[in-house]
């Protein structure tokens, strides 16, 4: 073993000398080469459109093809550098044992051994290293940095000084995100919990279990649209009426059915304070098919011989479901609301969607782009200012992410694996 | 029981409806007319309702030394928009005139009233009359050739629906297109690539052994549960510095200068793919090394012993065999990237034409805020693709939030 140390050392160093020259010039020379595709595209665009009735005049048609084209080296190019990785290297430590350690099969078979697993877990373990954690690090070091670099606490001044930027928006989003923690989950386990126990009781309980499963689909903002036509008020022409002579409507549905006029224009989800309860809606949409989907399958995975013993001593069904069932889903029930918990404080997209400055809605994600946007009055801090937030952030994950490594770390050991 | 039983299917009912509206409400909306989509809700859409709308007489010049003008009001309101046909009941039509002062017949005054079908009305000195059905008369008291009159009529409004907003956001305007092509771009790599590199990292984790392999693998998952938010600005200072370096070269190799092209955009589509094929490995390593840790060992161990290498092993018998893992990851990933907004919008492409669907949508909120019909149906068109992929790989997806959420095995 001693022996070979070196050769591994001098053919691992070959390989990723070679990979990290190779594989960026290849993508180049690639998408350099590969250029004329485009033209290409842009002359099929133009055969289209002088042979069919286009609506696009010629100009937009030629960027349009072109840009197909570049989607489609775009897509070729980057997946076939990824096999080309795999291909490359594997080759390359077959190769290389085989050369240096010349005779030897056992040897060679031993340095190609020591080597592979690192060329499968390498790529992952470099973008994770790059990508996750000097990034992680890289950010709490600015977050203790002035613009210029010199070592501040100034960045976290919101914590405790009235006067410092950000102060009344951080409280703000502290307030919200405990509001949408406490209330999200719990409005999406529940609801999960009983239509789970509801659709397995009916016979159409999958179609119904398929439409509150189809919003998981959605992106956010696309829910934030949805659910803009009925929570958002009146229309142009409704508040346009002509001395109230003329029939006028409300454009969203909930505030039509609360009363309110048409020329009450305000969206619900505007509402000082009242309107984070609306924006808390459209997650609980959206995430109510996740906590259903797995109740469902948790709750069919009670062991039918608690059921039946429970049965013939005469439970009442909500005995049944609150001292038989639920208790034997209690750990899935505590894994969703941990992953229901960190997407509710990383949320983002909804806030940002339909009410992006707002202050009274702000969450700690949207406050980080705030500071990026808007206050830019610390000259050049703003950067700074992002990654303490960005840090703030990380220390409300913080609790959940020590309980999810307890978890899986003792799911390792109870398979013994 | 009965109550019970009964009660079961109402509240079952009630939720579903609550989850049926918005989608009704979204694509009502989007095949409604401009006006119909900003004037009245959608509710207002499957019933016949009084909406106002605006004709004129006649065309200019079309009409020469007449006594009688006649025609009728849904005919003039539908030469142009014929895709939204008004049809219905005309109640009223708004009268906007000077009348003789009740107090002060030396005066006139100023007034606004809607005047009902059959009621007689002066205007432009000729006596305008119209019925329900729409035709309309205007009668002068000698030949004359009347300038055309636009007036306000309310129509009690059937139902008519159309596929125009769609027909507008994907063949007139640019930009969905072109988001949606860019949220191919981006999904189609950010989902091959990452399966390619977490498959091979989960079979080494699962079956090769290495220093510190169990350690690794913990460390690795437990990243699942970092806010993605903590890495954008290293990363992004990195790409820029990246880019930077890429525009010397460029400027170095080529005669980029002379076209002014030598800028290196440093959010671009390559800085995506690399950023989201990041931010997906641990639960896809996670995912798949749970799944062939499980698979049987024997095939492998006779495979070793046939003299197939690693990369063989996990060609011919890792990938066929791990299938069901695969594709619930794809779609876990497919589903992310395509929706992803908070990515994109730190690291992607920022230049209009190459901005991905979900930041689209997002401006569409602001520049759509009057033409909903418009925002409904380019949502309807960024979701088509997701809620197909969706429904139709159902099973896989179901199989991938149990694995990734009930139990680690």
């Amino acid at each position: 073993m001693h022996s070979i140390r070196p050769v591994i050392a001098g053919n691992g160093l070959a390989i990723l000398l070679t990979i990290v020259f190779l594989l960026p010039t290849t993508a180049v020379f690639a998408f350099v080469a590969s250029a004329p595709i485009d033209d290409l595209f842009a002359e099929i665009g133009v055969w289209f459109h002088q042979n069919y009735q286009w609506k696009l005049d010629e100009f937009d048609t030629i960027e349009r093809f072109t840009k197909i084209g570049f989607a489609l080296r775009a897509i070729i190019i980057s997946v076939g550098i990824s096999f080309l990785y795999f291909w490359i290297s594997n080759w390359l430590n077959h190769g290389l044992a085989r050369i240096r350690s010349k005779g030897s099969i056992g040897k060679q078979s031993l340095v190609i051994e020591s080597i592979q697993p690192w060329i499968f877990v390498g790529p992952a373990l470099t973008l994770l290293i790059l990508f996750l954690l000097i990034p992680a690090f890289a950010t709490l070091s600015l977050s203790f940095q002035e613009a210029d670099g010199t070592p501040t606490v100034r960045n976290y001044a919101f914590l405790w000084d009235p006067s410092a930027l950000g102060y009344v928006q951080f409280r703000l989003a502290m307030r919200n995100s405990l509001m949408w923690l406490i209330l999200v989950p719990t409005c999406c386990i529940t609801l999960g919990l009983l239509i789970a126990v509801l659709a397995d009781s009916v016979r159409w309980g999958i179609i119904a279990k398929t439409i509150i499963f189809v919003p998981l689909a959605i992106s956010f903002v696309g829910a934030a649209i949805i659910w803009r036509n009925i929570f958002a008020g009146g229309g142009i022409e409704a508040q346009q009426t002509i001395n109230g002579l003329t029939p006028s409507y409300q454009i969203g549905l909930l505030k039509s059915i609360l009363g309110h006029p048409p020329s009450y224009n305000e969206p619900l989800y505007n509402l000082k304070f009242w309107g984070n309860f609306f924006l808390m809606w459209i997650l609980v949409w959206v995430q109510t098919g996740f906590a259903m989907v797995i109740f469902s399958a948790a709750l069919r995975g009670v062991p039918q011989d608690t059921i039946e013993a429970a049965t013939i001593d005469g439970a009442s069904p909500y005995q049944m479901f609150f001292r038989i069932k639920l208790p034997q889903i209690y750990s899935t029930v505590v894994v969703v609301w941990t992953t229901l918990i960190v997407l509710v404080l990383k949320m983002f997209d909804i806030p940002y969607a339909l009410s992006a400055n707002d202050d009274d809605k702000l969450l700690l994600a949207t406050m980080m782009e705030n500071a990026r946007n808007n206050w830019s009055i610390g000259g050049d801090n703003v950067d700074n200012l992002f990654a303490s937030i960005a840090i703030m952030l990380m220390l409300t994950v913080i609790p959940n992410m020590a309980f999810n490594a307890w978890r899986i770390r003792r799911e390792q050991k109870e398979i013994g694996h | 029981m009965m109550i019970s039983r009964s009660l079961r299917h109402v509240v079952l009912a009630l939720i579903v409806f609550i989850w049926i509206v918005p989608f009704v409400a979204l694509i009502t909306t989007s095949l409604r007319s401009e006006v119909a989509s900003k004037t009245a809700g959608f509710w207002t859409a499957f019933t016949p309702t009084e909406l106002g709308h605006s004709f004129r007489t006649h065309e200019k010049g079309q009409m020469n030394d007449t006594k009688v003008i006649s025609g009728n009001i849904f005919e003039r309101l539908n030469k142009d928009t014929s895709n939204f046909p008004v049809s219905g009941t005309v109640n009223s039509i708004l009268f906007k005139g000077r009348i003789p002062d009740p107090n002060d017949p030396t005066k006139t005054v100023l007034i606004r009233k809607l005047v009902p079908a059959g009621e007689i009305m002066d205007v432009r000195g000729g006596d305008f009359v119209f019925e329900t059905n729409g035709n309309f008369t205007w009668t002068f008291p000698e030949l004359s050739t009347p300038k055309p009159k636009k007036l306000d009529a309310f129509i009690k409004q059937n139902p008519v629906f159309g596929d125009d907003a769609y027909i507008e956001v994907l063949f007139e305007n640019k930009n969905v297109p072109n988001a949606l092509i860019s949220s191919f771009i981006v999904t189609i790599p950010a989902t091959i690539i990452p399966i390619t590199i977490a498959a091979f990292a989960a079979y080494a984790f699962a079956w090769m052994s290495f220093p510190g392999r169990d350690w690794l693998f913990v460390i690795v998952v437990s990243l699942m549960v970092v806010p993605t938010q903590l890495a954008f600005l290293p990363i992004l200072q990195g790409f820029s510095g990246i880019a930077s370096w890429a525009t010397q070269l460029k400027q170095w190799l080529t005669d980029c200068e002379l076209t002014n092209s030598c800028e290196v955009a440093s959010k671009s589509f390559a800085s995506l793919w690399i950023t989201h094929t990041a931010f997906a490995m641990p639960l896809a390593i996670y995912l798949l090394r749970n799944y062939i840790v499980n698979l049987p060992k024997e095939l492998l161990q006779s495979a070793r012993i046939d003299g197939a290498n690693h990369l063989q092993i996990f060609t011919k018998i890792i990938v066929p065999l791990s299938v069901p893992a695969l594709a619930s990851f794809s779609i876990f990933q497919f589903l992310w990237v395509w929706n992803d907004l908070i990515v994109a919008l730190y690291i992607g492409p920022n230049n209009a034409t190459d901005k991905v669907f979900p930041i689209r949508l997002q401006n569409q909120l602001g520049t759509f805020k009057d033409q909903l019909h418009l925002l409904n149906a380019s949502a309807v068109i960024s979701m088509i693709i997701p809620v197909i992929v969706f429904l139709s790989m159902q099973r896989y997806f179901i199989r991938g939030l149990l694995a990734g959420s009930v139990k680690g095995g």
